[in-house]
């Protein structure tokens, strides 16, 4: 090959692994466009985003601690004593109905579950893995012994957050949106951000460097659990009901988002505006597979195999430079 | 023979090496010398198989081959130390020695581990190291590292070991037997190209000199034919005075800091000095003696068990590496992947990451006053590269320069340097000790430990000596030389 032909490839590759993501979302959407007529009516395309609102929340929180090399597997289990203690005061005829308390408690317990995590994981030295898994069981544990019936008949002032729309957009697109945004910010412009980056690149240089490492972890399940909290406050007023068994397998969706999207499950590399891509992939095969007609298992095979896919070809393309 | 032909390869924009030709003969010592960056790794490493991608033609015994992986250059009898440590932390000695070349068994697809445990000691005894070849890399020092790599590279009995700054972290005693152990190799007719930025080693050991600049080759010649100062200026390009700056006059008057009985078992014991505003001193020691775990404890990563430590007079407790760096304390560490730099995030992220609070205001980094500070930083050193590169792109000195310079950005009121000057060239060494000397006038206490004896005894105020991990011996400027230091070193003080 001559030189020009060579560096044309480079150029080409580095395209590729910079953007392709988003040619892979497009080629997606395209492609189902054309198979299914269903699938590209504008209501879809709005539906397809408010199913990705909360997925999109949930995995904004964690890329931060996969940025750190480490991982939140309980945010399911934390969505769903979130969404019901947030029900509790949520419900149409309750006495204690109090919209105040409805919006604040699942945030609340959102920080408080990724405290509980955060502290074990950077204060023991648990390994997140081994440590959020523990939580994962046991908050779901937790949730079911506490109230096995499902909370219904959400009040109506609770349920706008979920259920209204501003022009075209439904509130939980805002809302997913304005996360992503002050998300963005914090990695990009800010000194905890880049500290985020350094722990996950190399956590022993962050130490050299005199960063307080403990710290920063801490702070990243923190952020995780508040993105749950958001999550669950939007998923139980859109769903208007609360169940002990909400959330499930919202972790894995969610760190394949984080995934699809690019980051390094080593930490040190991932961005927000990737891993809203990576949702919208997701999101958008499970609806294409659906308007298909294409079976639930059939689905989950496919959906899983793209997810290998992507991160193989993430990796063939770093290797060629 | 083995003979390279106009030998070309680039990165990207940077042309590595450009138009090389070389020819190693068997039996000889080929030393490659150059700065930082002149492309004597990246020229190497396509010998050893590593860009298959590269221009130009190589040939062994005059017939001409494609050295088109790794595994190839190792059939063919190249193999190559490399110069930034490349072991896999988690696993043995012995397991990282014959990674990809393990011994079988007698029963077919299985490999023997008794074998490579036996074939590793006798490759260890053979250059003098004594090391359970069942310890784990991560467990090591990175001299121990350093002597592992060599270890591996004879595994595979070369016919040409190809040795990338084999002596950076190592002291006398390790380097007089890699010398013996290259000399063996070389009366069996194996040649050994030999890279390194120490100069008196070169002349030493090496048969013959290659001079590399900006990728190009400049000159070949017998080592008799060189001088130090004609082969200075060949790498450089220019004349160069290589003496050790020393304008700066530490008055001993105001305590920077003072240590009394610091201790970690199994690591330092004991350790009692003083430190003063604007002085140099110097730590020297052998292998193993317990500096780099002694300047750990000092800079709060191990924390030591006991004993006190003052900062300008105030008795503090240092827990932690950030609790350090909010005394004024920084440190410059020996293990510059493994501790010095976040390799996959770009030299200006680098560059900022320890002084990041004093340009941002509010949680928020004010970039434009970051780039301004980054750049300065990088001329200052001549590190030229664009500030978003990632740092794994710069070569092994210019990567060093970023592991001190990120600290020089608000210079701390004390700073300890662990071998701050392994892996740059003559002039990078010289930036590096007119930056030391510069501090040091300016009021920065410093503590330097080195292996180089004419570092320590060119920068230093004061040496003091550690042996199995205490301090043995004190001499100031004028009583040091050579000889006592190697002495304490050894055991005896004079
Ligand atoms: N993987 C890489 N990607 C991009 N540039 C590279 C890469 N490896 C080396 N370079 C560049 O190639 C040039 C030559 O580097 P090389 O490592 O061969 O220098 P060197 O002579 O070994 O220097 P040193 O003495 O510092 O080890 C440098 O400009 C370096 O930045
Ligand atoms: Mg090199």
């Amino acid at each position: 090959m001559t030189e020009k032909k060579i560096q044309d490839w480079r150029k080409i590759i580095v395209a590729l692994r910079e953007y392709g993501i988003y040619f892979a979302l497009a080629a997606v959407v395209i492609a189902f466009s054309i198979l299914s007529p269903e699938f590209r009516t504008p209501e879809n395309i709005l539906l397809i985003l408010l199913q990705v609102s909360v997925i999109g929340i949930l995995a904004i929180g964690e890329l931060f601690t996969i940025l750190t090399a480490g991982i939140d597997l309980s945010v399911g289990s934390l969505l769903a004593i979130a969404g019901m203690f947030s029900a509790l005061f949520a419900q149409q005829d309750s006495p204690q109905l109090s919209l105040a308390l409805a919006f604040l408690l699942p945030v609340v317990i959102g920080v408080l579950g990724g405290l509980l995590n955060g502290s074990v994981i950077a204060g023991a030295g648990v390994n997140p893995l081994i440590v959020t898994l523990g939580t994962l069981t046991a908050f779901r544990g937790f949730v079911v012994w506490y109230r096995v019936n499902p909370i219904y008949n959400l009040a109506p002032g609770y349920r706008w957050i979920g259920q209204s729309s501003l022009g075209p957009l439904p509130l939980p697109v805002l809302v997913l949106i304005a996360v992503a945004a002050l998300a963005g910010i914090a990695l990009n412009y800010t000194r905890f951000g880049r500290y985020v980056y350094a722990v996950g690149g190399n956590e022993q240089a962050a130490l050299a460097a005199g960063i307080n490492v403990k710290l920063i972890k801490l702070a990243v399940y923190v952020v995780s659990g508040l993105c749950v909290g958001i999550g669950a406050l939007v998923f139980t007023s859109r769903l208007g009901a609360a169940q002990a068994i909400s959330g499930e397998g919202f972790n894995l969706q969610a760190i394949a988002a984080v995934v699809v999207g690019g980051a390094s499950l080593f930490g040190g590399r991932g961005t927000v505006s990737k891993t809203l891509v990576g949702a919208l992939i997701i999101g958008t095969l499970f609806n294409g597979l659906v308007m298909l007609n294409v079976s639930s298992p059939v689905q989950q095979m496919v959906i899983g195999g793209i997810i290998i896919g992507a991160v193989w070809l993430d990796g063939v393309l770093r290797k060629k430079m | 023979m083995i003979s390279l032909n106009n030998i070309r390869k680039n990165f990207a924009a940077i042309q590595a090496v450009d138009g090389v030709d070389l020819e190693i003969f068997p039996g000889e010592v080929h030393a490659l010398v150059g700065e930082n960056g002149a492309g004597k790794s990246t020229l190497m490493r396509v010998l050893a198989g590593f860009y298959p991608d590269y221009e130009g033609s190589i040939s062994i015994e005059g017939k001409p081959v494609k050295v088109a992986s790794v595994r190839m250059a190792k059939r063919m009898g190249i193999a190559l130390v490399h110069q930034e440590l490349s072991l896999v932390p988690e696993l043995t000695i012995a397991e990282n020695i014959f990674l990809g070349d393990e011994p079988a068994a007698t029963v077919p697809g299985f490999i023997s581990r008794r074998k490579a445990l036996e074939q590793a000691d006798k490759l260890l005894q053979e250059i003098g190291v004594n090391l359970d070849p069942r310890k784990k890399i991560s467990q090591l020092s990175v001299a121990y590292r350093q002597l592992v790599e060599i270890a591996k590279g004879l595994s595979v009995k070369p016919r040409v070991l190809i040795l990338d700054e084999p002596t950076s972290s190592l002291t006398a005693p390790e380097i007089k037997d890699l010398f013996r152990v290259i000399r063996k190799l070389t009366a069996m007719n194996t040649a050994v190209i030999y890279i390194s930025h120490k100069l008196d080693e070169v002349f030493e050991i090496a048969d013959r000199i290659t001079v590399m600049r900006d990728g190009k080759k400049i000159a070949t010649e017998p080592k008799d034919k060189w001088d130090e100062k004609r082969l200075i200026s060949a790498m450089v390009g220019r004349e160069f005075s290589s003496l050790f700056p020393h304008s700066h006059a530490c008055d001993g008057k105001e305590l920077a800091m003072e240590v009394s009985g610091l201790s970690r078992p199994g690591a330092f014991q004991n350790v009692s000095f003083q430190l003063h505003r604007g002085e140099v001193l110097g730590i020297y020691g052998l292998m193993g003696a317990g500096r780099t775990e002694l300047s750990e404890a000092l800079f709060g990563l191990k924390p030591a068990t006991s004993g006190e430590v003052k900062i300008f007079g105030k008795a503090v407790k240092i827990k932690s590496s950030w609790a350090a760096k909010s005394l004024g304390l920084a440190l410059v560490p020996e293990d510059r992947r493994g501790r010095g730099l976040v390799l996959m995030h770009s030299i200006g992220n680098n560059l900022s990451l320890p002084t990041l609070k004093y340009f941002s205001a509010l949680g928020f980094v004010k970039r434009a006053q970051e780039k301004t500070e980054i750049l300065k930083v990088m001329k200052e050193f001549e590190i030229q590269a664009e500030p978003s590169a990632p740092v794994e792109t710069l070569s092994g000195g210019n990567q060093q320069k970023v592991v001190i310079g990120k600290w020089l950005i608000r210079p701390p009121r004390i700073l300890i340097l662990d071998e701050p000057t392994r892996g740059i060239d003559v002039g990078a060494k010289a930036e590096v000790h007119a930056a030391i000397d510069r501090l040091a006038a300016k009021g920065m206490a410093i503590i330097l430990i080195s292996s180089e004896l004419p570092e320590v005894l060119g920068m230093s105020d004061r040496v003091l000596v550690m042996r199995e991990g205490e301090l043995v011996c004190e001499y100031s400027r004028p009583e040091a030389n050579p000889e006592n230091l190697g002495a304490a070193a050894a055991g005896v003080c004079i």
